[in-house]
């Protein structure tokens, strides 16, 4: 643990250098927010009624998928990234080179991003209180299980990313791919259920669907975990069979990195 | 200690240091990389694949303490060897050892007591302080919070960057980044240190002051055991006990560095003497003495003979006397530092030798 909070710190002090941009993104963020509020309200009429069993409102119902979606673009692009420039700067090989596991270099590299994620979060929650929408805290410890449980089903896309790096050079559009469609299919701007019907059986493949029903049902229904108990069983199903299977192609892309010398390459 | 002419697939006796433990063990080493085809050639043959042989059976030991050599040109396979030791690259046959453990199979051991220096220094953190980028390694190496800060308060102390510690990597001269690149590899102490051509981006005078601290710190107070890849033969010949020759993926020979110099290479030296050339040297040249003599006419009456002297220091003491005895005018004696291209070239040629 003391190894990955080593590299969350170093690659906070990286990124606090660079103070402009630092202020720019959590300054963008705020902007961002108003025009979505006034937006939201504008629609409220339209939506009402499809998202009437995931708290009736629709400006706290896009918060939520926002900062969903923000977590999950950490999730699937943060690991390609940072390694990619990373491997591109050498820094990768160096860390490689010591007594540091893999796992732990990994969860060191993407700690920060996933931590600065979360003060982004925050602070769009914190303008939606202030914009009205009802936060309780006593629905939070269930919402960061369910928001974890996303998480999880989400970074084994960005391990097949890296893997990806490390192999091909590139990740290609996989990134890309799976934010497209878990943003389109899997209810981030409005229900799943509105959608046409043949879209909707592709949108079940899509782990979000069943990630965002849950949390909004926890956070703007107020119901019990285990109200949503079937989404979540599916979720932890996606997790564990992507964790397992992105880990193993992880490993075996690191060996082959190995094994042909390229691990510097870029 | 002679000048053992690689090849064989035994270890040779005088590969070894008596009496010191084994820091590093190669038997057969072997590693081939994938060469890169044109797009034609990959799609008219799709599953063929051509290899190029980077390490081909090298095999050698280094005794714990040495300060060894690997002596190479470009693309000799310096860099590659480093990274099998290093368990950066797998290595497709044989074995290497460091401090006994396996390369492949006991990894993490052997990144507990060998620390490469990689000597890009885009490696390091550039937004960050030589402190930061020292503590972070020393985290990562297992030092607790207090002790990490000790250690690297010592190691910016020796390596001369005392003063610079708060200073942000990327505001540093190519030379500091070198050293703190040496400081952040001695971060956890390591026994065995591996060095690829640590002078290279230094002007000479820094090179000259980071080879006294190779020698008198890393090697001499600290007791590390240092295996330096460089392609610059005087900086091999300066530093190491012994030296291996690598080219083209094979291990040349391996010997001590100075036998290596003499026998592989032969000696050369270069003399001034007074316009004309002195009789005596052809006389000496007509014994086999002296060899391959080349005359250069110099400022003021004097010449510049440079000539490959046999025998040694006995040789060259020869050549002193007879010239002094019939009254020649030696007003500078000097050897000559051979090339890495004249050395390969004359360790090729010895090994085509039939009776070699």
């Amino acid at each position: 643990m003391r190894k990955v909070l080593a590299l969350v710190r170093a690659n906070w002090l990286t990124a606090a250098s660079y103070r402009f941009n630092l202020v720019v993104s959590l300054v963008s963020l705020l902007v961002m927010v108003v025009p979505v509020y006034f937006v939201a309200g504008a629609l409220q009429p339209v939506m009402a009624r499809s998202i009437q069993g995931q708290g009736g409102e629709y400006f706290p119902f896009v918060l939520v998928g926002i900062i969903t979606l923000m977590f999950l673009t950490t999730a699937v692009t943060s690991l390609p990234t940072a390694l990619g420039s990373s491997i591109a700067s050498g820094t990768f090989e160096a860390l490689l080179g010591t007594r540091a596991r893999l796992g732990e270099i990994v969860a060191g590299t993407v700690g920060y991003a996933f931590i600065w994620t979360a003060v982004r979060a925050l602070l769009l929650l914190a303008v939606g209180w202030m914009l009205g929408v009802p936060l309780v805290a006593e629905r939070s410890p269930a919402a960061l299980l369910i928001l974890a449980l996303i998480v999880l089903a989400y970074f084994p896309f960005g391990l097949f990313a890296a893997a990806g790096v490390l192999a091909f050079k590139t990740s290609g559009s996989l990134p890309a791919a799976v934010l497209t469609v878990s943003g389109l299919l899997g209810g981030v701007y409005y229900p799943t259920h509105v959608i046409p019907s043949w879209l909707q059986s592709v949108s079940e493949l899509v782990p979000l669907t069943y990630g965002l029903r849950a949390l909004r049902a926890v956070v703007l229904e107020g119901g019990p975990v285990g109200a949503s108990a079937s989404d979540l069983a599916i979720l932890a199903g996606f997790a564990l069979l992507l964790l397992a299977s992105s880990l193993y192609v992880f490993t075996l892309a690191v060996r082959h990195a190995k094994a042909s010398g390229t691990l510097a390459q870029y | 200690m002679s000048v053992v002419a690689a090849g064989s697939h035994t270890v040779s006796p005088a590969t070894r240091l008596q009496g010191a433990g084994q820091a590093i063990g190669l038997v057969r080493l072997t590693k081939r990389f994938a060469v890169r085809r044109g797009w034609r050639a990959a799609l008219r043959h799709p599953f063929q694949r051509q290899w190029a042989l980077a390490l081909e059976d090298i095999t050698c030991t280094i005794a714990e303490g040495e300060f060894f050599g690997l002596l190479g040109p470009n693309g000799a396979g310096k860099t590659t060897l480093f990274k099998v030791l290093a368990t950066l690259v797998l290595p497709d046959g044989g074995s290497a050892t460091v401090g006994g453990y396996d390369v492949v199979h006991q990894a993490r051991r052997v990144r507990s007591i060998l620390a490469p220096v990689i000597t890009d220094d885009r490696s390091l953190y550039w937004r960050l302080t030589a402190r930061e980028n020292l503590e972070l390694y020393a985290r990562l190496q297992d030092l607790a919070e207090e002790s990490a800060r000790v250690r690297v308060s010592e190691l910016l102390e020796a390596v001369g960057l005392a003063d610079a510690g708060r200073k942000m990597v990327g505001a540093f001269s190519s030379g500091m980044k070198q050293r703190l690149l040496i400081a952040r590899a001695l971060v956890a102490r390591p026994r065995i240190l591996l060095l690829d051509e640590p002078t290279r981006s230094l002007d000479p005078l820094s090179a000259r002051t980071f080879r006294a601290f190779l020698r008198e710190e890393i090697s001499g107070r600290q007791g590390c055991t240092v295996l330096l890849a460089t392609h610059n033969t005087e900086e091999a010949l300066e530093l190491c006990g012994r030296v291996a020759v690598l080219h083209q993926g094979r291990l040349l020979a391996v010997g001590a560095a100075a036998d290596l110099s003499r026998q592989m290479g032969g000696e050369r030296y270069r003399l001034w003497t007074r316009w004309p050339i002195p009789g005596s040297l052809a006389a000496l040249e007509r014994e086999g003495i002296v060899g391959g003599i080349v005359t250069q006419p110099d400022a003021e009456g004097w010449a510049r003979v440079e000539m490959d002297v046999a025998g040694g220091l006995e040789g060259a003491a020869r050549v002193i006397d007879t010239l002094s005895r019939a009254g020649a005018s030696v007003g500078r004696f000097e050897s000559v530092p051979r090339s890495l291209a004249d050395l390969i070239e004359g360790i090729i040629g010895r090994r085509t030798q039939p009776d070699a």
